[in-house]
């Protein structure tokens, strides 16, 4: 009775027996456990023999991945294998009330935190069956599924120097090698091209003059008659998954100051990336005449406190930032009585079922509900005036306030109506440029935001002209726009009822400022998505909640792991001798105005730039097909899955197959995944219980937590050697062993400077390590003594020299701070107390300035394509393409998506115990109103289609589809007219096909396919050829405007 | 209507429970509003532990599923602990609600008395346990639950061959096991056991201390001052199928 044969129908027992033993002969899957038996040999036998899981010497601490979160952990071996994990006791991420930090790790040992079911479940991503050992090399084309193992320096050989690498299967190409994309080496020349594109790009130089400067060094760049698409290197592409910091930087030294190519890609559009832009900029001070710094990504709720929570769209209870932290704080509020909480959902999630009210509002039309808010609360006089009043820090100081806003700051009117820069004080002769001026008495006063003499109220709402210039303050345009609809059409918008909102707001409007709006994804993956961000955020400004105990802050952060601060030991900035400055615009044309490139040629632009985002994950695969800004020769996937991931990926399925625009295709996985399975090359990587990073807080703790991410178990993959050096096969060995062989600079012998070598990777990570032990502050790792040092061997008896030897490790450091590295090792971290959250009634880590309602830096920049400008106000926008043309596919259902607290995206399938066990596939949930519309049951087959993917196929490569199908889930929790499927089922990889390795079959297991995955449905931009609809400014890419038809089967 | 039942059975599906003669209505007929305070508990032990599961807390997530299945090593379709959920109301007026079954530890279990090898009984201190060593596996214990609390450990394993973590050593009872064909725990009958190994060393069962919500308080009933009646002094608990007069020491707050 195990719980695969229902959803395994076709996958005898025998079969995968067979299989394994065949795996196990190869062993290029790890299903044998290197060092499980010699570890297993060396094992302490506990005191009694009976419960060895609290004996400090099989415990170590480190920090999760199985989501993004990066809670801390506390994993148990025995034998030298991981039995279990838990949650670190000495970091507020998981347990709130955290242990002492300078607790013995001895006296540690029966307290645990708590941990999520996937983060527990970690032990079945790290053990995988399907996990890769040895280098793949496809055997047929790309997408074929077969493949020949090779060895890793062979493999290294040919991805570096390129040619015919695939002749023995017939495939006549020349391929270019790395060796031929990177060609710009050198340091000086490369500086000099880049200071002189930055010039052309301020319009200080032209192409002209730059050709003529540059003559000699013109067939570095890609192209000399635009020479800000920069060097040849940056036709490498390096497009990366989830990555922590740490890991991030170490890539980023290789990708950007090694290989010399701007093209590190994250995939943070697919994520919260409109959220972090959004608070960030709504949180940007403003010194010397400039907009930025201080901006804080991830402001939330104070759970602890808070007395009534608005959630809009996100899954506190199962997925959004750390179900760890915030159910706790948040069940509890409930339970005593303290809080209260309304949802803003389509989807009646966990946390909905919990709440007072759930209001299951149309998608898209959070920023709507937000604008039907507003115009109560100005009605009715509920905001909080004084705190949008005060337009300088002394106004706030002489209030008491912690913070100040823009609300006031006047803002030109041009063009009629459109909404402009703010005024500055020398345009009508009160004040200098770098000022702004507000209204005061019917008089403009100039106004210098960090002024911390003069205390300046501005007023509310100004509808003026002053020498003859139009102006406004935010707050009386954001009226205008709140006011432009009444309640009733508010509420047709949104489709919740007048006395909802009603209700919602007055609640909301009665805790004075331990009320908080809380979103994330939900609101923001519409193309809509930067005003609905917007317009929540100005919700928690009009209630004044800033750093107030209840309110809103930021989170505490960490301490700086890259040594940039005074007295930290390793500042990697200046770590790089020769590094290769990287320059031109990424191949995603982010971080750039259209307008100030060489490209620009009026509008509309070939495809969309994204100057306020970056890390645009839904452009890269398109860009390269367009050619635009300029194709691609080789690129380097890790940790990330487009195919899977990227909404409508199967869009970008033929450029990958495609030679001409991707020539050589190289990932690294710890898997033959669902998108790996494309490339030319799959190289190991480890997973994150065998690896290195240094993460930081959640964005739901108030204190400061720097995590230690450290190889915790003996790594599945090969050994490797690199520089001399033995190491298990990783993205880490990879570029390390490129680096090698490109002579590039960064890596080997005397990387980091004389007598400093970058040889192993914990040369890199352990100089992270110090600086978080010896940045300033409170709870600064100690010496250890004799017994933690021994603790620190013997928990690390079961791991290899080839990742952990106590003599290499030493010498990644200076001597006098080994014994305070290893006391932060010993703990996974270092960590403040709880006790350092509140000071009286406010939050001590604070946002801590300008709360800002209009954004003028986004309402003087037009979106590329359209040509149109952004609003520097929040909105209500129906669905647009980036023609700004409104999409309406008058299809009967929206689609959303969502995850279960067990899932996460692309990686958890293979967890057993959790995703398959719990529940063994998704399903398409729907209303039973809808469901009894269309004469569907429960468990019915459904197909889905959409005007992107009308017959509902799902490509798997060029030969070969699948239909989209799903079971219907009929429930009443959905609000009808929409439909939502859960984003972590339905792989075609990853462990669910077959595969031919060295001409034998590898079976898959077919309950890892089951399920249905939306990605091909979602709707694509009719403009851009084949990428998703994107929310332009925070860069988005739309997961929940796509339009559906169920067929009934 | 139809709807929850379906939904609710193919949870259970999930969870491998099914084919195990339990009549799954039965296990749903909660005794809501139970009048019993705890004075009235029928226990005269000197030591009574016992576990208070609040489910306006409970946020189903699961987590206890999982700690207990790592700690204690249970194979495919043996679940100590599972979460229930139940959906109910109509658009928009509806909610979903979970329900964490562990074992009862009854004060009267009806698996006792129906093991033929006295392989299971009622310890001293309110534990259910069983005895691998003495169990013949014939499983009439199985069907004697009301709860569904007990699986037979068929000896599969999620992964073949079985991995490394599945054929590491496991502690229940405090003492060491390895999974082996031919050897307990593998054609043995297996249940909760409120983590007994973990009791002995003063640590809570895996599933109170992983709980994200905080929704289970662990203690012995029978101690002056403990966490569980102090809790629950002011409010009415409930027991699962009450009426049976199994007495479970799994007290509920709150509403399924």
């Amino acid at each position: 009775m195990t719980d695969n044969h229902k959803a395994c129908p076709h996958l005898s027992r025998r079969d995968f027996l067979k299989s394994s033993a065949f795996l196990g002969s190869t062993s290029f899957l790890a299903t044998t456990l290197a060092g499980a038996e010699r570890s297993y040999a060396n094992a302490v036998k506990s005191e009694d023999g009976t419960y060895p899981l609290i004996q400090p010497e099989n415990i170590l601490y480190s920090a999760c991945l199985q989501c993004t979160v990066a809670c801390s952990i506390k994993v148990k071996l025995i034998d030298g294998v991981a039995v279990k994990i838990d949650g670190n006791p000495y970091s507020t991420m998981t347990l709130a009330k955290n242990i002492p930090y300078a607790t013995k790790p001895h006296d540690a040992v029966t307290i645990d935190g708590k941990l999520c079911p996937k983060g527990q479940a970690g032990i079945q991503h790290a053990y995988d069956p399907y996990r890769l050992r040895r280098v793949l090399k496809r055997k047929g084309p790309r997408g074929s599924n077969e493949w020949e193992v090779i060895p890793f320096d062979q493999a290294i050989t040919e991805v570096v120097e390129g040619g015919k690498l695939f002749s023995h299967i017939g495939e006549d190409t020349d391929i270019p090698g790395l060796k031929d994309i990177i060609i710009l080496k050198d340091a000086t020349v490369a500086k000099a091209m880049k200071d002189d594109v930055d010039k052309i790009r301020k319009k200080e130089m032209t192409v002209a003059e730059f050709k003529e400067k540059h003559k000699n060094n013109l067939h570095y760049l890609i192209d000399p008659n635009h020479p800000d698409k920069g060097p040849k290197n940056n036709q490498f592409l390096y497009q990366v998954g989830r990555i922590h910091n740490g890991r991030k930087e170490f890539t980023q030294r290789w990708v950007k100051d090694s290989m010399g190519s701007v093209n590190w890609i994250e995939k943070t559009t697919l994520c919260g990336q409109t959220s972090n832009k959004s608070w960030t900029f709504s949180t940007m001070g403003y010194t010397s005449g400039k907009w930025g710094g201080g901006g804080h990504k991830s402001p939330r709720p104070d759970h602890w406190n808070n007395e009534f929570l608005l959630v809009f769209g996100t899954i506190i209870f199962e997925a959004a930032y750390g179900p760890v932290q915030q159910s706790e704080p948040i069940t509890e509020g409930i339970n005593s009585g303290r809080l209260k909480i309304a949802v803003v959902d389509p989807r009646m999630t966990k946390v909905a079922s919990k709440a007072w009210k759930w209001l299951p509002v149309k998608p898209g039309t959070d920023g709507a509900f937000a604008l039907a808010m507003i115009r109560w609360m100005l009605e009715n006089d509920r905001y909080d005036k004084k705190y949008l009043a005060n337009a300088t820090k002394a106004a706030a100081n002489a209030d008491g306030e912690l913070g100040y806003s823009n609300a006031t700051y006047l803002v030109k009117i041009v063009d009629g109506d459109r909404a402009e820069k703010h005024l500055r004080a020398s345009e009508i002769g009160i004040g200098t440029e770098e000022q702004f001026v507000v209204m005061q008495n019917g008089q403009p006063v100039a106004v210098t935001p960090e002024d911390k003499v003069d205390a300046i109220e501005g007023e509310l709402f100004a509808d003026t002209e002053i020498e003859g210039i139009k102006v406004k303050s935010p707050l009386q345009i954001i009226k205008e726009e709140a006011f432009s609809k009444t309640l009733e059409q508010w509420s047709e918008v949104t489709g919740i009822e007048v006395k909802d909102i009603i209700e919602v707001t007055k609640e909301f409007t009665s805790y004075g400022r331990k009320a908080g709006v809380e979103f994330y994804r939900g609101p923001i993956k519409h193309t809509n998505g930067w005003y609905n961000a917007h317009a929540l955020i100005i919700l928690n400004f009009l209630v004044g909640n800033p750093d107030w105990k209840g309110g809103t802050s930021k989170p505490g952060g960490g301490w700086n792991y890259m040594g940039a601060n005074a007295g930290q030991p390793y500042d990697f900035k200046k770590l790089h001798p020769n590094k290769v400055n990287n320059f031109g615009i990424p191949i995603t044309r982010e971080g750039w105005n259209y307008e100030e490139s060489t490209l620009f040629e009026g509008y509309p632009a070939k495809r969309p730039w994204y100057p306020f985002s970056g890390n645009v994950a839904q452009e890269t695969w398109a860009s390269a097909n367009d050619e635009y800004p300029y194709g691609i020769k080789a690129a380097l996937i890790s940790s990330h899955t487009p195919m899977y991931s990227i909404p409508g990926g199967q869009a970008q399925l033929k450029t990958l197959l495609d030679p001409k625009k991707v020539p050589l295709l190289i990932s690294c996985d710890i898997i033959v995944g669902d998108t790996s399975q494309y490339s030319d090359y799959i190289f190991p990587d480890i997973t994150y219980l065998e690896r290195w990073a240094t993460p930081g807080a959640g964005h739901h703790d108030r204190v400061k937590n720097s995590q230690i991410r450290q190889p915790v178990i003996e790594p599945l993959t090969e050994t490797v050697e690199v520089f001399g050096e033995k190491m298990p096969a990783s993205l880490e060995a990879l570029m390390m062993a490129i680096a090698e062989k490109l002579n590039s600079s960064g890596f080997g012998k005397d990387a980091f400077g004389q007598g400093m070598d970058l040889v192993r990777m914990e040369d890199y990570y352990l100089k992270n390590v110090a600086n978080v032990t010896f940045d300033k502050g409170l709870n600064m790792p100690e010496d250890v003594q004799d017994d933690e040092m021994k603790l620190f061997r013997e928990s690390r008896r079961h791991l290899t020299p080839a990742i952990f030897d106590e003599e290499k490790w030493k010498k990644a450091l200076k001597p006098e701070e080994w014994k305070k590295v290893v006391y932060a090792l010993n703990r996974g971290g270092r960590f403040e107390s709880h006790e350092e959250t509140y000071d009286g009634e406010t939050i001590k880590k604070r946002l801590g300035g300008m709360s800002r309602l209009y954004l003028e830096e986004v309402a003087t920049t037009r979106h590329a394509v359209s040509g149109k400008y952004f609003y520097g106000y929040p909105i209500y926008q129906t669905v647009l393409d980036s023609m700004g043309k409104e999409v309406n596919d008058k299809r009967e259902f929206k689609l959303i998506t969502f995850k279960e607290v067990w899932g996460t995206q692309s990686r958890t399938i293979s967890n057993y115990w959790s995703q398959v066990s719990i529940m063994p596939e998704n399903g398409v949930l729907m209303n039973s109103i809808d469901a009894q519309k269309l004469g569907i049951k429960n468990g019915d087959m459904v197909q889905i289609q959409s005007a992107s993917n009308p017959e509902g196929i799902h490509l798997l490569d060029l030969g070969k589809s699948r239909p989209v199908i799903g079971k219907a889930k009929v429930v009443e929790g959905i609000r009808p007219g929409v439909v939502g499927i859960s984003t972590h089922f339905g792989h075609w990889g990853y462990g669910s096909n077959d595969i031919v390795v060295d001409g034998a079959i590898i079976k898959g297991e077919a309950k890892r396919g089951a399920g249905v995955h939306p990605n091909p449905l979602f709707r694509l931009d009719d403009n851009l050829r084949g990428t998703t609809l994107s929310e332009p400014i925070g860069g988005s890419a739309s997961f929940y405007d796509t339009e559906v038809t169920i067929i009934p089967l | 209507m139809n709807q929850d039942k379906i939904d609710r059975r193919k949870a259970i599906l999930g969870l491998g429970l099914t084919g195990m003669g339990m009549a799954f209505g039965e296990l749903l007929r909660v005794s809501l509003n139970e009048s019993d305070k705890w004075t009235k508990y029928p226990s005269s032990k000197k030591q009574q532990y016992a576990m208070l599961i609040n489910l306006d807390l409970c946020i189903g997530c699961n987590s206890c599923t999982i700690a207990c299945k790592q700690e204690n090593h249970t194979p495919p379709g043996v679940q100590y602990n599972i979460v229930l959920k139940k959906r109910e109301g109509t658009y928009p007026q509806c909610k979903e609600r979970y329900l964490p079954r562990p074992c009862m530890h009854c004060e009267k279990p009806p698996c006792v008395k129906v093991c033929p090898v006295g392989a299971t009984k009622k310890r001293k201190d309110g534990i259910v346990d069983i005895d691998y060593n003495k169990c013949i596996g014939c499983r009439y214990c199985l069907t004697a639950c009301p709860y569904g609390a007990r699986a037979y450990d068929f000896g599969e394993n999620y992964y073949t061959p079985p991995n490394s973590f599945e054929k590491a050593r496991s502690y229940e009872y405090g003492n060491e096991w390895v999974r082996e064909k031919g050897k307990s725990p593998i054609n043995n009958v297996r249940k909760c056991h409120f983590c007994l190994h973990r009791i002995k060393k003063g640590l809570e069962p895996a599933c109170v201390q992983s709980c994200m919500a905080q929704a289970r308080t662990f203690a012995d009933i029978n101690q002056v001052g403990n966490a569980i009646t102090t809790n629950i002094a002011n409010e009415n608990f409930w027991r699962l199928k009450d009426e049976l007069g199994t007495f479970p020491s799994v007290l509920y707050v709150g509403k399924f």
